[in-house]
């Protein structure tokens, strides 16, 4: 079934990528020309419109890679675990993006390029965490063990992901409190509408980049098996006499 | 591979547009200058801003109406400094900052409505180019990629019907 969605969604890739170009144009647009400086930050929360979409996207990217990961080790779907594949490789460059901005934006305002603060590293730890899916699939040899033992990574890994979100709640921190929450936002409609936009943006991108990727990994296996085909038929047909 | 070079022509102007209008914003709108620069030119009719210090000792009147005097320092330049704006909150001598406001030259006093944080615009600027660029080079180097694949399989004869089945040849 899932296989038969994938399928399906990678139609209307096209679509997800000129959706995530206008996103991010538009809100790049909105969160660097028209929305206005925060009273205490002034300018600064400018970075906040690319920090934050890439650290949402991120999780987001580790769900899907949770999601698909289970869903691989009970149905053993070739083409769930080369998505669970892309997912890994993007959420990876995501989280290090994530990392590099909030470094960049912690520097003017907590006067420090890194601390550590529960939410810095439980994110770090989700970048090791996705290192070692990436090299796990790389170091074994047989590629169907090599997905089994990334699946089963990447569902303890999944630990992480409440330990992020409530990282803020749970220790004493200096990374502000959740903005979004069952108790409303609480941030103003100037800064609300540049970040939903980058967020949609960055979602949407997120989802297009997973279907290229996968794109990429099904192409290169399909050449590979007929490569190997067509060498496996001429070496039989030269040997056979 | 045309349509993909044109399509990613067509971001990267887009992108380059973008960041045009902001560092024009930016000049227009945010880009200081020093009280030495201000003191040098010839009286500005628009209204400029200013970078430096409250010196030490001179600050006086009422912070809460909004209504304020003193000398603001950059180096060895200093100018006197009549404040009429909203409540002063986070201002105190020392304190570097940056007045928006007109050079009065009859009365020889720079005449200022509004203050701003001053900020680094270089941690903003590195935020977004790093992003912007590493995300874009990635989407450009996975199409192109697929373009490859194509190509290889097309090429090498080994083409058939279900390398088109995860999707179509952009």
């Amino acid at each position: 079934m899932i296989n038969r969605i994938i399928r399906q969604i990678q139609r209307y890739k096209g679509w997800f990528g000129g959706g995530a170009a206008l996103c991010i144009f538009l809100g790049l647009y909105t969160g660097l020309l028209a929305s206005p400086p925060d009273y205490y930050q002034g300018e600064l929360v400018r970075i906040m419109y690319v920090h934050v979409p890439l650290a949402h996207t991120s999780t987001l990217a580790y769900s899907v890679l949770f999601g698909g990961s289970i869903w691989y080790l009970w149905k053993r779907d070739p083409l769930v675990d080369n998505m669970c594949q892309a997912s890994a490789s993007i959420c990876a460059l995501f989280t290090t993006l994530a990392l590099i901005t909030g470094s960049i934006w912690a520097k003017p305002t907590w006067n420090t390029w890194w601390t550590w603060d529960p939410r810095l590293v439980s994110f770090t730890v989700l970048l090791l965490i996705l290192g070692g899916y990436l090299m796990l699939r790389r170091l074994v040899d047989d590629p169907m063990r090599g997905g089994r033992y990334a699946a089963i990574l990447a569902i303890v890994g999944g630990i992480d992901l409440p330990i992020i979100k409530f990282s803020v709640e749970w220790w004493r921190t200096l990374h502000q409190p959740m903005s979004f929450s069952t108790r409303g936002v609480s941030i103003s409609d100037d800064i609300l509408i540049p970040l939903t936009l980058m967020s949609l943006g960055c979602w949407l991108l997120f989802a297009y980049m997973v279907m290229v990727r996968t794109q990429i990994l099904y192409l290169t296996d399909l050449l590979h098996a007929k490569k190997g085909r067509l060498l496996s038929q001429t070496h039989f047909s030269q040997t056979t006499p | 591979m045309t349509g993909l070079y044109t399509r990613w022509a067509l971001i990267l102007g887009a992108t380059l547009l973008l960041g045009f209008l902001t560092y024009q914003h930016y000049q227009q709108h945010l880009s200081t200058i020093s009280v030495g620069t201000l003191l040098g030119s010839s009286p500005a009719t628009q209204p400029v801003r200013i970078q430096g210090m409250v010196k030490s000792g001179t600050l006086k009147g009422d912070m809460e109406q909004g209504q304020a005097t003193f000398e603001f320092v950059d180096g060895a330049s200093s100018l006197a400094v009549v404040y009429q704006g909203p409540p002063l909150e986070n201002i105190r001598e020392l304190k570097t900052l940056v007045l928006i406001g007109r050079w009065d030259s009859q009365a020889q006093v720079f005449r200022a409505q509004e203050t701003a944080l001053i900020n680094n615009f270089g941690f903003v600027a590195a935020a977004y180019l790093i992003s912007v660029l590493a995300l874009g080079w990635m989407v450009f180097a996975m199409s192109q990629r697929v373009m490859v694949l194509f190509k290889e399989i097309k090429e090498s004869k080994l083409y058939e019907p279900e390398a088109g089945s995860l999707g179509n040849k952009e």
